[in-house]
């Protein structure tokens, strides 16, 4: 693969001296509004160093499709979306978060998917290498509704802290996607009885340019990736797939952690063990077999791989801090969603959880689309006042009002989300 | 694949475990006492962080892309930044095991080259010490 076209390649462990003052930046306040971000410690980002976002593709400011984001960090570029700017029922480019666990490939950069083959292998019965124009015209061309949500979304609120990117509400969304039934490439490739997991590769560039280093390579159990509702994309909202989220081709699979929607997607390999790529294993993406405190070190082999992601929503509307007048009713809506597909219910409380009013919950678009929510509030008086919102999913399992138990890694916080009203007479 | 634990005697102490935790009476009202007002007045989420964001203090060293001065603050830098940024390392408040985890992963598996011994203590202290869930 290229090298980044405006700096020296290194070999790992190298000093950071020269990526220093590649270009003099014109102002940070020039790098924010090019960038369309904002970057919470912008102060703090000396004139002279581009982040290796913009260094990647000499000039260019293949960032600047993203509005209002908040940057969690440069290098790997990893950006949440504020709630406020996740009303849309189909979450468009500019505000879908971006979680990037290496480097863009030079190929995505320059949306160039000249020859690129999906290698499917294996525990099957015929291996198969499909190029993109292969899986148009071979297999039905489905469009989907699916949520994507880093496994680590919430992870801020746990205390004590656990390592890793602090998100807070932002780590989700729901695009359209156009692609093929994953299942239905596994059928045609013939599934052996031995196959037990799948496990997935793309061209991701490993922080250390490293070209021997897979940046991440994570999988399924058999049975969720036969399931229905995963696909195989190449276009997001009827476009082809940005660089950013996974140009030419990727995975999408709705319930588990978005690490397994392999963006770059080349190969998947169906296997015969529980995968154990990179970020497989270790306590990547793992959980407690069982409950433990807070603050809590857990052993190696008591940690097993987080899947079904919990029920959970979010408030779109108003953005919170808003001011309305008392006794007027307010609309209040958001999202909801669940790794197990669909939400049963969602309240809502203006009184910090003493009591609780249903919102009227629409149905999904289609199976894990999140669903719209909406509920009427009128503030009684002047004053602050908070909405809280609390999805149920299907066996009445309900989002918890503080974290939820902890685990050394941070995944999994479904927290109920808080946003701040004020009532002016 | 899930992996069912069955373990005879699982004691409290295996639950438990954890830097600075009283093994005899853990109490989770501990946890939400003494809590810092959210940084951000309108905005009731930031208040339940594991640390309020933003303010002065969290200015940090320009020239070391932010982060805190203090011994050792060089040497994180320079160690860090040939992979990643510093905003990862500024997020994170962690144990000191945590840190040594960390440092060990960032090793065997994502090909960083360690610094002489001494250095490598110099910067997992001011890690330690900067950025830390004990402290």
């Amino acid at each position: 693969m290229t090298q980044p076209s405006t700096h020296t390649p290194e070999t790992a462990g190298a000093k950071g001296q020269s990526r220093r003052g590649f270009l003099k930046t014109t102002g940070l306040t020039a790098l924010g509004s090019m960038l369309g971000m904002t970057i919470p410690f912008e102060r703090n980002l000396p004139a002279g160093i581009i982040p290796v976002a913009l260094a990647q593709d000499t000039g260019a400011d293949f960032m600047a499709g993203k509005e209002g984001m908040v940057v969690l960090g440069d290098r790997p570029l990893n950006a949440e979306t504020p709630a406020h700017l996740l009303d849309d029922d189909i979450t468009p480019y500019k505000h879908l978060f971006v979680r990037m666990n290496g480097l863009v490939p030079q190929n995505a950069l320059d949306q160039d998917a000249e020859g690129w083959v999906l290698t499917v292998d294996g525990e099957v019965e015929t291996p198969l290498e499909l190029t993109i124009e292969d899986l148009q015209s071979r297999f039905e061309t489905v469009t989907s509704r699916l949520v994507i949500e880093c496994g680590g979304n919430g992870r801020a609120f746990f205390q004590p802290g656990t390592s890793g990117n602090q998100w807070t509400m932002g780590a989700i969304g729901c695009p359209e996607w156009t692609g093929v039934r994953l299942a239905d490439v596994l059928n045609a490739a013939g599934v052996k009885d031995s196959a037990v997991y799948t496990g997935h590769y793309g061209n991701d560039v490993h922080l250390s340019f490293d070209e021997d280093k897979e940046v991440i390579s994570r999988g399924v159990p058999i049975e969720k990736a036969l399931e229905g509702d995963a696909i195989i994309a190449w276009a997001m909202n009827g476009e082809p797939l940005p660089a950013l989220h996974g140009f030419p081709l990727r995975l999408v699979i709705p319930g588990y952690p978005a690490s397994v929607s392999q963006k770059y997607l080349n190969r998947i390999w169906v296997r015969d063990k529980e995968h154990d790529g990179e970020k497989m294993s270790g306590d990547s993406y793992r959980i407690p077999a069982y409950p433990v405190a807070p603050g809590t070190e857990v052993p190696p082999e008591d940690m097993v791989v987080l899947t079904e992601m919990p029920v959970k929503s979010v408030i779109t509307f108003p953005r919170t801090g808003t001011e309305l007048a008392p006794e007027t009713p307010t609309e209040v809506r958001g999202h909801a969603w669940c790794g197990k597909g669909d939400v049963a219910a969602v309240h809502i409380s203006t009184d910090f959880g003493q009591t609780w009013q249903e919102a009227v919950l629409d149905a999904p678009h289609n199976r894990f689309a999140w669903q719209r929510w909406r509920a009427e509030v009128t503030l009684p008086q002047h004053g602050y006042y908070e909405v809280w919102a609390r999805a149920t999913d299907q066996d009445g399992i309900s989002q918890p009002p503080l974290s939820p138990v902890w685990n050394p890694r941070g995944y999994a916080n479904n927290i109920q989300h808080r946003i701040a009203l004020v009532a002016s007479a | 694949m899930f992996r069912i634990m069955t373990r005879a005697a699982l004691g409290l102490g295996a639950l438990v475990f954890g830097a600075g935790m009283a093994l005899a009476a853990p109490d989770p009202m501990q946890a939400l006492r003494g809590k810092p007002a959210g940084a951000v007045a309108l905005d009731p989420m930031s208040a339940l962080r594991a640390h309020a964001q933003g303010g002065e203090d969290m200015a940090g060293n320009p020239e070391f892309d932010g982060l805190p001065d203090g011994p050792g603050a060089e040497e994180t830098y320079y160690q860090c930044v040939a992979c990643h940024s510093t905003e990862i390392i500024k997020q994170q408040r962690i144990t000191d095991l945590r840190w040594d985890e960390l440092w060990t992963w960032m090793v065997e598996e994502q090909g960083m080259v360690e610094p002489d011994e001494e250095t490598r203590q110099v910067i997992l202290s001011y890690l330690k010490e900067n950025f830390s869930s004990e402290r």
